[in-house]
């Protein structure tokens, strides 16, 4: 405790420590730093902080995890965000920052990590959708392809480059499939464990989630660590046990991965 | 609009019009100024939307910069913290105002956090001769980093601390002598502060250096009955127009921003909001005119 006569500094740890730790703080307390007025007393001040620091973020929390929230039902997301702020306080000076940490404190502090039965599987599906959600977001104001030549139909595959705005993810869940359900309005219900591969791309601002198989996701990420359209193809091919035949067909034939993953925008020109 | 020569500096830079009134800027209204790029004279972005997009809401505020003035209004700069001023948000912030050339460049008398937290609320200020000092020193810093003046707004308070020694206007006026910095004053916040610690609003504004107020904000709270809420969710108060109206008598006024955060209603409603602030003048300008 500090006293009324506080440096600034002492008076700025009391009150950042008091709107972390309520329960922390008495009324005897918040008397030596705050004044009463006529209606409130110095503690009823103090609390007018304590619940808008608590509500804006958890607002935040669920603007950035709008499905989450939904599958979980807001009264237990809420109690997620609540732990997760006590234990992961906001560091940045950007609310784009606060939902960083979120999938990852889920994984730490999964309910099921102490129980004797093993894991439960519908935590593996919550953690999957908050890293998705985590990606859609920071995808949202990450540099896309602005700036760059999207490629066409006649580009060359020696020219081709996976574009910026392009991130894999790999889940434990169809979780791609049950976000696109519930922002479309429907009720999924929760899915079965199903392995699911997703690119997610921004092209002209808005993002898009495309379905992808396993097969897909290896050559996709070999081009993201720079190998070209045949190395790529190679590694895939030598990855899935199948023949280099086998995986440009399903590129190059008709309707295939190229066509439609050009007309998404996936991919930029290399100069 | 103008170019003027701030004190401070020699660079050109574009001021307002003592009656300009502008509108903050809202995703929900994007489309409505994208297709009709209706008239109004400046829009206020919060910096914060912007610093780190390099996505859709940058590329929108570079073509809304093509059209209008735009002003920078900040709400993580945490010119009061005893933590040390964050050199990367600056830098960020910096590359923004170069690029868009805003009109002028604010944030909050406040503080956010310390101890590498950051709560994201306008934390008050005990008003003490220390933290004058203190802030005084950063804010010549910032500037320093911006190459031009910091306007500081007055934040809407919910507590006073026991040992502030000096009225916020006072704080204000000693800090814009140290510095050069130019205010940005918040009619609401006005209201809200004076309403929730004490105060009166009229010599609140009676003793602001109105030479220093580059701008003022409008916008509405939410009455809970013990207290005011800051909520920017509401229209304009009454009694807000009246303080309103009372600092075109005091100060001469200044281009003026209607600020909407919540309940955000439709573009057109928001600018017939703004419009209110027109009629408002006129009623001051038509009792100087009898007295």
């Amino acid at each position: 405790m500090t006293s009324a006569r506080s440096t600034l500094a002492d008076t700025q740890q009391w009150l950042q420590s008091a709107l972390l730790f309520p329960e922390r703080v008495d009324a005897s307390e918040a008397a030596q730093h705050l004044a009463p007025s006529a209606p409130l007393s110095a503690l009823e001040h103090l609390a007018i902080y304590q619940r808008s620091y608590r509500v804006r973020l958890e607002t935040c929390l669920r603007e950035q995890f709008p499905v989450l929230c939904h599958a979980l039902g807001c009264d237990l997301f809420n109690d997620f965000t609540r732990e997760y702020l006590r234990a992961c306080p906001p560091e940045s000076y950007t609310l784009h920052d606060l939902g960083r940490r979120f999938a990852d404190y889920l994984e730490r502090e999964r309910p099921d990590r102490a129980g004797g039965e093993g894991q439960q599987p519908w935590i593996d599906f919550i953690i999957d959708l908050a890293r998705l959600e985590r990606q859609l977001f920071v995808l949202f104001d990450a540099e896309g392809h602005e700036g760059e030549a999207l490629a066409g139909p006649s580009t060359p595959d020696e020219r081709l480059a996976l574009g910026r705005g392009v991130v894999l993810g790999e889940y434990r869940f169809p979780v791609g499939a049950y976000h696109h359900d519930v922002r479309n309005g429907r009720e999924p219900g929760e899915p079965l464990p199903e392995r699911s591969w997703i690119a997610l791309v921004r092209k002209d601002y808005t993002n898009q989630i495309i379905p992808i198989g396993g097969l897909p996701h290896a050559f996709l990420g070999f081009m993201r660590a720079g190998a070209g359209v045949r190395e790529a193809m190679e590694r895939a091919a030598g990855a899935f046990d199948l023949s280099v035949d086998e995986v440009e067909r399903a590129w190059r034939g008709p309707g295939g991965t190229r066509e439609r993953w050009i007309e998404a925008g996936m991919f930029v020109t290399k100069s | 609009m103008r170019l003027e020569r701030p004190e401070r500096r020699g660079r050109l830079r574009l001021t307002l019009p003592r009656r300009a009134l502008g509108l903050g800027l809202r995703t929900p209204h994007v489309d409505d100024i994208l297709e009709r790029w209706p008239t109004v004279d400046w829009f206020e972005a919060i910096s914060e939307n912007y610093i780190d997009s390099a996505g859709r809401p940058r590329a929108i505020l570079r073509r809304i910069a093509e059209r209008y003035p735009v002003s920078l209004h900040g709400v993580s700069l945490s010119i009061g913290s005893t933590a040390p001023l964050d050199r990367n948000y600056l830098a960020r912030l910096k590359r923004l105002v170069d690029e868009l050339q805003p009109v002028t460049v604010s944030d909050h008398l406040c503080w956010t956090g310390v101890g590498g937290l950051n709560s994201h609320d306008l934390l008050p200020l005990p008003l003490t001769e220390e933290a004058l000092s203190h802030v005084a020193g950063r804010v010549l810093a910032v500037q320093d980093v911006l190459g031009r003046p910091l306007a500081l707004e007055n934040p809407s308070s919910y507590l006073r601390f026991t040992h502030s020694t000096l009225e916020e206007p006072v704080f204000l006026r000693a800090l814009c002598e140290a510095t050069g910095c130019e205010l940005l004053l918040d009619i609401n916040n006005v209201h809200v502060t004076c309403q929730n610690t004490g105060g009166d609003p009229a010599l609140y504004l009676e003793a602001i250096p109105w030479d220093r107020v580059v701008q003022m904000h409008l916008a509405g709270h939410e009455d809970c009955g013990t207290h005011l809420v800051d909520t920017h969710g509401q229209p304009v108060a009454p009694e807000v127009w009246s303080l309103y109206e009372l600092g075109w008598r005091l100060g001469g006024g200044a281009p003026t921003l209607l600020e909407r955060d919540s309940n955000i209603p439709a573009f057109d409603e928001c600018l017939a909001e703004l419009r209110l602030a027109e009629r408002h003048r006129a009623g001051v300008q038509a009792a100087e005119a009898c007295a």
